[in-house]
């Protein structure tokens, strides 16, 4: 099936790039069962060497509690600085660096999957193992590996949808204003997107990158699960939810052979990863933990420090986009209060597919499959394709808004509604009982009874979508667009002190040959008074320019047409940089936008016009990040973006997770 | 009329395989004032037995006629207390007596005085406001007896209660509810137990009905004609004549 769609599409897709679609396929498939394989042997003996050794255990694990804190994406920008500067942006870098955050991506799912199976291992069956001689190697071939096996099915299973999910953002790398394109699926998805702007192509590629997802889910890891899950100590790989396929697709489409999609759901993303992230550190650990927290900043600063003179912290703090660090405490404050909706959002639709699947058969039979389909959409993939399509009704702005939020809700709501269902069908059958005997019904049963003994799930849940929500929203804020863009920086202004003085920057980012430009600006004039123009510095880099600012209308509120040009022929520069800016007066407190006219034009070194599309950006904490990292790669910058969002998520973590759960799990120790 | 009757009762268990028989044709009664217990081996289908009388599940064929009505549906009227104590452990001990009398639309002051006089009578006065899980075995299933109590039911049903206690607080809990039963100032006079330990059974029980492995059928019942209170014959040879009396019955019945 999965091949004729690949023909199918070949055929009937006009694209220049669709004939190398198979190999585009093999190369994702390629990098990430790489990936995997990597992760899988370090995950394996790390896992095991941090659950039987009690000195690597209380080094390891607050060390990887720590990586794992900061959401993989804000990773991305760090690492690929290091990489790229490391090997001079050869192929191969950019290959590495795709492999190294996918496997950042990958790894964990399965180090602590291994570690909990291991510490899972009943004491009986350990002491037995030793009487009867069992040690060493023996132990480890008879007792260790036997019990990890399972685990590492579960873990593999959740690192490879966690590759899939994170393929689009490491095939498609910025940097300092330039993009490497790492040849694979999730690359070509983007291209598709950003550069030909073709919306058909790009549903098709996700539609075939989806299919092609739980293809391989239901041919591999179902099925090595089924054989991997027979012997475990403990199910809770399985997380108690067999069976739940069984009223699902088969009930609903009737038992046709191929249909049977949901026959075995897996639920690859597990809880694993949270029960581990949940558990009370001893004292010791927060110790270690601290300690290593503090040595890491210090080796850091040490490392750094020499290297770079404090001039070049000042100076990464006076540069781009330094400026809008101001703006730091409204960012964050947008950003969470999109991360905040879209978890309500989430939580109160998953609590009610939740309850309705996990209580009517008709309803799992609607649902399971959904979530079954809707899990697998990776959905950092789907965020061009939803962009163009709602950018077109809405226009950027709103429609880069719409649609950061609704992938936030798609990617926080399946986690929620897997631990609601899967809570739900864990509520003990005494309590249930009780519920029916004392005629609990409708509304009164699911406030009195339900909701209780789920919240522990609904908290561990939230964890997990708030993680995940981390992630999508540092990629969501921004769309960067492949090809050159010309554009405001920043794009509005929300100023609070009238007579205040603002610049706006007019920055183009990978232009090839530009030569000449012109552009007309308009902006609101009764709140802003435009005061001067001058020339910016790229287009002076090939040599003499002329620039021109136009006239000044501050009455309708315009200035142009700008114009500025390489006085010698044939010139042109590449790359990206400032090219006018634009000095204006607050007028009156609130929020207003500037905007670049239509006439907007680029030119090249044989006059040709520059294609040109936008780059729009949400004002957030994530868009900020992505901003300081691949526009303008200001690291010092970015670090601390990094430990503030860290901060953040630690913050809430302890705060309030935490805090919820140790209320909760008081009540819900073994009655 | 006796309170309780069960009439042909038949169920069985659909798994994704085969199907399970767990009762066969099962039928007896227990009249007002009589204390009954169900014994017979693991997985014979008492407890599902007790689940369906209590309404909880519904038998494939047959009925369970209260007072010659039959029933289908949970009954206040008749209550349960069970094994693991099923306490709401969100809610106070006070909380978990109150919820019923809450569902049947008690006002909120007499349904409070009520919980707590039962409370009281269970010997948790100053526990009101202990959540479950800072409450011992032996507290929890006193609070579960409360909570059935408090309903004011003619029918109480018990599932194995104290079979997940330890022996000397299953025995001052054996003493509570015989007080409960023999106390002619409740209304809750008429006790079903079941339980897999014989000398329990002989001990607290007017008649004792046998049961045989899956699928469960009655194969006998054994009357204990032992004066009350027991506590003072648990030496006599007349109390282990009926101990080895519905032991042979189980071991015939395993054949």
């Amino acid at each position: 099936m999965i091949v004729v769609a690949y023909w199918l599409v070949m055929n009937f897709v006009q694209n220049p790039e669709i004939s190398s679609l198979p190999y585009y396929t093999f190369r994702t498939l390629l990098r990430i069962t790489i990936t995997l394989g990597i992760s899988i042997a370090w995950g394996v003996s790390f896992g095991i060497l941090a659950s039987t050794n009690k000195t690597a255990s209380m080094i390891l694990v607050p060390f990887i509690d720590l990586l794992q804190s900061v959401p993989i994406l804000g990773y991305f920008p760090a690492v690929i600085i290091l990489l790229i500067s490391l090997f001079q942006g050869s192929e191969l870098a950019i290959e590495l660096s795709a492999i190294l955050l996918l496997f950042t991506s990958m790894a964990w799912a399965i180090f602590f999957g291994v570690v909990g199976a291991v510490k899972g291992i009943p004491v009986n069956v350990m002491e037995s193992a030793q009487s009867f001689g069992l040690t060493g190697s023996k132990y480890v071939r008879h007792v260790i590996l036997p019990a990890v096996v399972p685990a590492l099915v579960s873990g593999a299973t959740l690192a490879w949808c966690d590759g899939w999910f994170f393929m689009i953002a490491a095939e498609y790398i910025e940097y300092a204003g330039t993009t490497y394109w790492v040849p694979g699926l999730g690359s070509f998805l983007a291209k598709a997107a950003y550069v030909y702007g073709d919306i058909t192509l790009s549903a098709v590629l996700l539609v075939l990158i989806t299919a092609t997802v739980v293809y391989i889910n239901f041919m591999t890891w179902h099925r090595l699960m089924e054989r991997a899950t027979a012997g475990t100590y403990k199910p809770v790989l399985k997380l108690d939810l067999s069976g739940v396929g069984q009223l699902g697709v088969i009930r609903a489409i009737g038992p046709r052979r191929w249909l049977h999609l949901g026959n075995r759901v897996h639920w690859p993303k597990s809880l694993i990863v949270a029960s581990h992230r949940l558990r009370k550190y001893t004292r010791q650990e927060k110790a270690i933990a601290l300690v290593m927290a503090l040595s890491l900043v210090f080796v850091i600063v040490y490392l750094i420090a020499p290297q770079v003179s404090p001039d070049v912290i000042k100076q990464g703090f006076s540069s781009h986009p330094a400026d809008e660090l101001v703006n730091l405490p409204s960012y964050i404050a947008l950003t969470m209060g999109r991360l905040g909706i879209a978890y309500i959002i989430s939580l109160s639709a998953a609590l009610g597919m939740g309850i309705l699947a996990a209580e009517h058969k008709k309803f799992a039979a609607v649902f399971y499959p959904i979530y079954d389909i809707g899990q697998a959409v990776p959905i950092l993939a789907l965020f061009p394709v939803l962009f163009i399509t709602l950018s077109r009704t809405f226009g950027g702005t709103i429609g880069l808004e719409i649609t950061s939020i609704v992938m936030l809700i798609l990617d926080m709501i399946w986690y929620m509604f897997l631990n609601i269902v899967s809570a739900i069908r864990n509520i003990p059958s005494e309590i249930r009982e009780v519920g029916k005997l004392f005629g609990f019904k409708g509304l009164k049963r699911i406030t009195h009874v339900i909701i209780p003994c789920i919240l522990p799930a609904i908290v561990t849940g939230s964890i997990l979508s708030w993680g995940t929500g981390w992630n999508t929203i540092i990629f969501s804020e921004y769309m960067p667009y492949g090809a050159s863009t010309i554009y405001l920086d920043p794009a509005s202004v929300n100023q609070t002190y009238v007579a205040d003085e603002i610049a706006i920057s007019l920055n183009v980012s990978e232009v090839n040959v530009l030569h000449t430009w012109q552009t007309q600006v308009n902006f609101n004039a009764s709140h802003l008074q435009c005061i001067n123009v001058s020339e910016g510095e790229f287009l002076r880099r090939a040599g003499e320019i002329k620039f021109d600012g136009g006239t000044i209308d501050n009455t309708s509120g315009s200035i142009g047409p700008i114009n500025s040009t390489l006085l010698e022929r044939g010139l042109g520069v590449n790359g990206s940089g400032r090219l006018a800016i634009f000095y204006f007066r607050v007028l009156r407190r609130g929020n207003s936008e500037i905007t670049l006219s239509e006439k907007t034009k680029m030119l090249d070194s044989v006059l040709k016009i520059i294609p040109m599309s936008k780059a729009y950006s949400l004002p957030g904490l994530g868009s900020y990040l992505d901003k300081t990292g691949y526009l303008y790669g200001n690291t010092v910058l970015l670090i601390l973006l990094l430990a503030i969002i860290a901060t953040l998520v630690l913050l809430m973590e302890a705060l309030v997770w935490r805090r919820l759960l140790r209320k909760f799990e008081k009540y819900h120790t073994e009655v | 009329m006796p309170v309780l009757e069960v009439r042909d009762v038949t169920k069985t268990f659909q798994t994704e395989k085969s199907k399970i028989s767990v009762l066969e044709d099962v039928s007896f009664s227990v009249d007002k004032d009589e204390f009954v217990c169900l014994v017979g081996p693991s997985g014979c289908g008492k407890s599902t037995l007790l689940r369906i009388v209590a309404g909880l599940e519904k038998a494939d064929s047959g009925q369970i006629l209260f007072h010659g009505q039959p029933q289908t549906s949970p009954n206040p009227r008749i209550t349960m207390i069970f094994q693991l104590f099923g306490l709401l452990p969100w809610k106070t001990a006070l909380d978990n007596v109150e919820i019923p009398l809450e569902v049947i639309g008690m006002k909120r002051e007499s349904r409070e005085e009520i919980a707590k006089s039962y409370l009281r009578m269970v010997g948790l006065e100053g526990f009101e406001n202990t959540y479950p899980h800072d409450l011992s075995g032996g507290m929890k299933q006193r609070v579960g007896i409360a909570r059935a109590l408090a309903l004011q039911p003619e029918v109480l049903l018990m599932d194995e209660p104290f079979s997940s206690l330890d022996e000397l607080t299953a025995k001052t809990l054996r003493t509570l509810v015989m007080d409960i039963w023999r106390d002619p100032s409740l209304p809750t006079n008429t006790f079903v137990m079941v339980s897999h330990n014989v000398e329990e059974a002989v001990y607290m029980a007017d008649r004792v009905i046998v049961m045989s492995p899956r699928p469960g059928r009655i194969i006998d019942e054994v009357k204990v004609n032992l004066p009350r209170p027991r506590a003072q014959y648990l030496r006599d040879t007349k109390y282990f004549q009926c101990v080895d009396d519905v032991v042979a019955i189980l071991e015939k019945g395993k054949q």
